[in-house]
């Protein structure tokens, strides 16, 4: 059985909390954990707004991220697909999680828990697109 | 979008529970706010979490600037009533290991004392 929505969204963070909606809605249909919906969450926030406030766009091109989220034989699957320049968002960004409070930086934090809360992580560029698929298994 | 936070004051220590989101989209606005309240001369602060639902690494940075802030100057930050997805996230950012993690506001202020 198979289950999906997909959003085509402007550019902009504003649209975070209509998308956080809409999975939570999708969460509610579907029964999934509290804890699934939220981590589902939590890689939108971070994903977009990374494509948003890091990444580069070619002249011209109007920013388009589209977002799938669908349910397989009890796997949330995540999609987010951008316009912005290739950027692997699974590569290791060495985030700082040991130094004292005073020495600490948060630089790559939020896709180090993106892909540490993901089951499975894959990245591909195709067709000018980014194209991130995350998968969550759901107990 | 708006971002509610519900103020209160014990003694010397000031608690903000910010409700419902503080997402990447009100993060500036969170980050605002609470530098003000420091700037204020606000030394010991308590953020509860028990009415939040859902905190991004924009979020938790501006808690980060805080601590650093008030630790410099003296002061301390506590954080408390954390649901287990948050407390997670603070977890696997080692954000526990640098910043009070309080099970309950009543904890915090007790721990302030």
């Amino acid at each position: 059985m198979s289950h999906k929505f997909n959003v085509t969204l402007q550019a902009q963070l504003k649209e975070l909390r209509t998308l956080a909606e809409m999975v939570e809605a999708f969460g509610a249909v579907h029964e999934l954990p509290s804890r699934t919906t939220f981590i589902i969450n939590l890689a939108l926030d971070e994903l977009i707004t990374n494509i948003l406030v890091h990444g580069a766009f070619d002249e011209g091109v109007e920013p388009t991220i589209e977002v799938e989220l669908g349910l397989h034989n009890g796997t949330a699957v995540l999609t987010v697909e951008s316009n912005d320049v290739e950027f692997d968002p699974t590569e290791d960004t060495n985030p700082d999680t040991e130094s004292d409070l005073l020495a600490r930086g948060i630089g790559g934090l939020g896709l180090h828990l993106v892909k540490s809360q993901a089951s499975r992580s894959s990245y591909v560029y195709v067709n000018g697109k980014n194209r991130l698929t995350l998968e969550y298994d759901t107990p | 979008m708006q971002l509610e936070i519900v103020e209160d004051r014990v003694g010397d220590t000031l608690i903000l529970a910010p409700v419902d989101r503080v997402d990447s989209s009100v993060a500036r606005d969170f980050e605002e706010f609470v530098s003000n309240r420091l700037a204020e001369g606000n030394t010991s602060l308590v953020v509860d979490f028990a009415r939040l639902g859902f905190i991004s690494s924009a979020g938790m940075r501006v808690l980060l600037l805080a601590a650093k802030k008030l630790r410099a100057g003296g002061g301390s930050l506590l954080l408390c009533g954390m649901r287990d997805s948050i407390r997670e996230i603070f977890s696997i950012s080692g954000f526990d290991r640098i910043i009070t993690i309080c099970n309950s506001r009543e904890e915090a202020l007790a721990y302030e004392a």
